[in-house]
């Protein structure tokens, strides 16, 4: 048992988790407005892409993130306007949005750096890793907590400020109200298309930073389709959590931890494929047993025909 | 409005989608500073140029028609289906499986590896059904979910069990499946196998039977307004059922097609790398999920893949404008929704 639970398994859990809770945390404030975000996984996608690409024009990390999120929120803006505007129904969008995202980057991956599947240049700085004074030096803590790039603490943060946003200050229960009944919000005076669109913004921030922790976080480098359905998993994760942003943070915390595990197991005797199974089975099964009734109908009041 | 402008109208909005398409097809080509009339020619001469193109990208079309068929059915019924790759793979293995360890004359094996894998497909695609109907377990989700199982499921067994142990190459992939057994050729030499009448005649079928007959008008009722088929007496469950066993059951036919027509063993990650599960999608959401739409939506897409083959082969331009034109196209035929919103505004005025 020592061998499968030690300090650098949860150490890892922390940042397999980090972008499935952004992503998933933009997916939550979208939900939150009534428009179900089957895009998450394309705006991810167009994040790590644009990471690299900021990394790249303007050689510097910070500058990068920043890029990739002025990107991202740019795609959002093609999301929100179908969506809101043209009243598209929103899960055939989210669709088209991950194609759209998916064959933007590879061709881009070939037009810009002129290379096939992934980019590495070996020149290229990722991001810092932050060692945190004083909880660095406690044993099994600093082991697991210390020493992450700033998106993993950003994630965090994000997910305890959106809680209190939305929960405990004005603008956040009118974002709530124009979600839970838009037509009722209306008629008090809350601008509820402007609040939709500030979520889909905000979600397009959230998906940026979780591309850029992608291919900027451990590897410095974007390869075809990285975000591997991560992005879909930031969506369950969101209905797990029940779009409330501490109980997206515990969803994201069992899935990240069931991908360490499994990478873990992979050093027994056991098949990769079962092993690699486990984190999808897991969700699958913890799907039973938390359920949301509410955001069922939020999707099926979206589009009569959600499922 | 007569029936015959009413047909006529939509096909406008994937006309100008395919236009659009192709705007922003152009619009990258010109980025890279690159000649869009010479490469929508080679795109053309690609996909269409001489016969042996033309056969090439029909046998693509296939299993995109047959998995696209398949979506249409459960759109028509107002469930998401995104479990088409899925489906597929599995349909695919468990066809080669039946195909490599059943004894019998070769027309006969066929037809019953078929028929598996058409079933196992529907069984995968049925289950998330059941996962949704007994436990209100969304359905997009479930699907989405059952891919990555399915597939690393038939990985495992072709890495291990079934893994081809002969000639070198020890590749993750059953062992060649017995030439009796293969889906006729149409055309000696060309790659074009009777997988694609199957999905014709699939196509025809679906169209018949969600137009005329009594489950297929319920299926309608269900996907354009649950309260009134409920209303109506419409069974959610049952149709439910019925739309879910069908649509993994094509998808099944299009992955057993693929392994017992074009590749005769079952390849890991073949299926699922080529994409064809979520063309199948785009060719539905072209097509508004009606069915002999989305087999002319499945061939134009597979046109633009293997025509985009034909402008890498013989341009600058990478073959991964294809997808940013599928995509654009994707994208614009889904504000169909917003335009008829539009109009409807229009005429309260």
């Amino acid at each position: 048992m020592d061998q499968l639970f030690d300090v650098s398994l949860f150490n890892s859990m922390l940042r397999i988790v980090t972008p499935i809770l952004l992503a998933a945390l933009g997916g939550a404030i979208c939900a939150r407005v009534g428009l179900f975000n089957v895009g998450l996984e394309g705006l991810v996608l167009i994040g790590a892409f644009s990471a690299i690409l900021g990394n790249h024009l303007l050689g510097n990390v910070w500058l990068a993130i920043i890029f990739a999120i002025l990107c991202v929120m740019l795609f959002s803006l093609i999301f929100a306007y179908i969506s809101i505007n043209l009243r598209a129904n929103v899960i055939v969008v989210g669709i088209s949005m991950n194609f759209l995202a998916a064959g933007l980057t590879t061709f881009c991956l070939r037009a810009i750096f002129d290379v096939k599947g992934a980019y590495y240049d070996k020149n290229m700085m990722g991001l810092p890793k932050w060692d945190i004074p004083v909880i660095k030096d406690i044993p099994v803590l600093g082991g697991i907590v210390s020493g992450h790039s700033p998106l993993v603490y950003l994630a965090f943060f994000a997910a305890i400020l959106m809680q209190i946003y939305l929960f405990k200050t004005v603008s956040g229960f009118r974002l709530r109200a124009a979600g839970e009944n838009p037509i009722a919000a209306q008629s008090l005076g809350i601008p509820v298309r402007r609040i939709q669109y500030g979520a889909v913004l905000m979600s397009g921030v959230l998906c940026g930073l979780a591309g850029a922790q992608l291919s900027l976080g451990q590897v410095t480098m974007f390869t075809e389709g990285m975000t591997a359905g991560r992005g879909f998993i930031a969506l369950v994760a969101t209905m797990l959590g029940q779009s409330n942003p501490i109980g997206v943070v515990a969803s994201s915390l069992l899935f990240g931890f069931m991908d360490a595990f499994s990478i873990r197991l992979q050093g027994f005797a056991l098949p990769a494929q079962f092993t690699q199974m486990l984190p999808y089975i897991v969700t699958l099964v913890a799907m039973f047993f938390f359920k949301d009734r509410s955001y069922l109908k939020d999707a099926q009041r979206a589009n009569g025909s959600s499922r | 409005m007569t029936r015959l402008k009413r047909n006529l109208l939509a096909l406008l909005q994937p006309i100008i989608a395919v236009i659009i398409g192709l705007l922003a097809g152009a619009i990258a080509i010109i980025l890279l500073g690159d000649s869009v009339i010479d490469t929508y020619r080679e795109m053309w001469n690609g996909a269409f140029g001489s016969f042996y193109f033309l056969t090439n990208t029909l046998t693509r079309a296939t299993p995109i028609i047959l998995t696209g068929l398949g979506v249409a059915l459960a759109f028509r019924a107002g469930f998401f289906n995104m479990g088409s790759t899925g489906q597929m793979v599995l349909g695919g293995l468990a066809a080669a499986i039946t195909a490599l360890y059943l004894p019998g004359p070769g027309w006969m094996v066929l037809i019953v590896s078929l028929v598996v894998g058409m079933a196992i497909g529907g069984l995968w695609s049925l289950f998330a059904g059941y996962m949704d109907a007994k436990f209100g377990i969304n359905l997009l989700i479930s699907t989405l979910l059952l891919n990555y199982i399915a597939s690393l499921f038939a990985g495992y067994m072709v890495a291990f069990p079934l893994k081809d142990q002969s000639g070198s190459a020890a590749m993750a992939q059953t062992p060649m499946i017995d030439k009796s057994i293969w889906l006729p050729k149409l055309f000696s030499g060309m790659s074009l196998h009777a997988g694609f009448i199957l999905a014709i005649v699939a196509a025809i079928a679906l169209y018949i039977f969600i137009q005329k007959s009594v489950s297929g008008y319920e299926i309608r009722m269900l996907g354009n307004n649950p309260f009134f088929a409920a209303y109506g007496g419409v069974k959610r469950g049952r149709m439910m059922v019925v739309a879910m066993l069908t649509s993994g059951a094509l998808a099944g036919l299009a992955g057993a097609g693929e392994v017992l027509g074009t590749q005769h063993r079952y390849l890991d990650g073949a299926l699922a790398s080529a994409d064809y599960g979520w063309s199948g999608i785009m060719a539905t959401l072209l097509a508004s999920s009606n069915p002999l739409g989305t087999a002319v939506a499945g061939i134009l897409l597979a046109a633009l893949q293997t025509g985009a083959m034909g402008v890498e082969r013989n341009t600058n331009v990478p073959l991964e404008v294809a997808s940013v034109i599928q995509a654009v196209l994707t994208l614009f035929v889904s504000a169909r929704f917003g335009y008829a919103f539009l109009k409807r505004r229009k005429e309260k005025k």
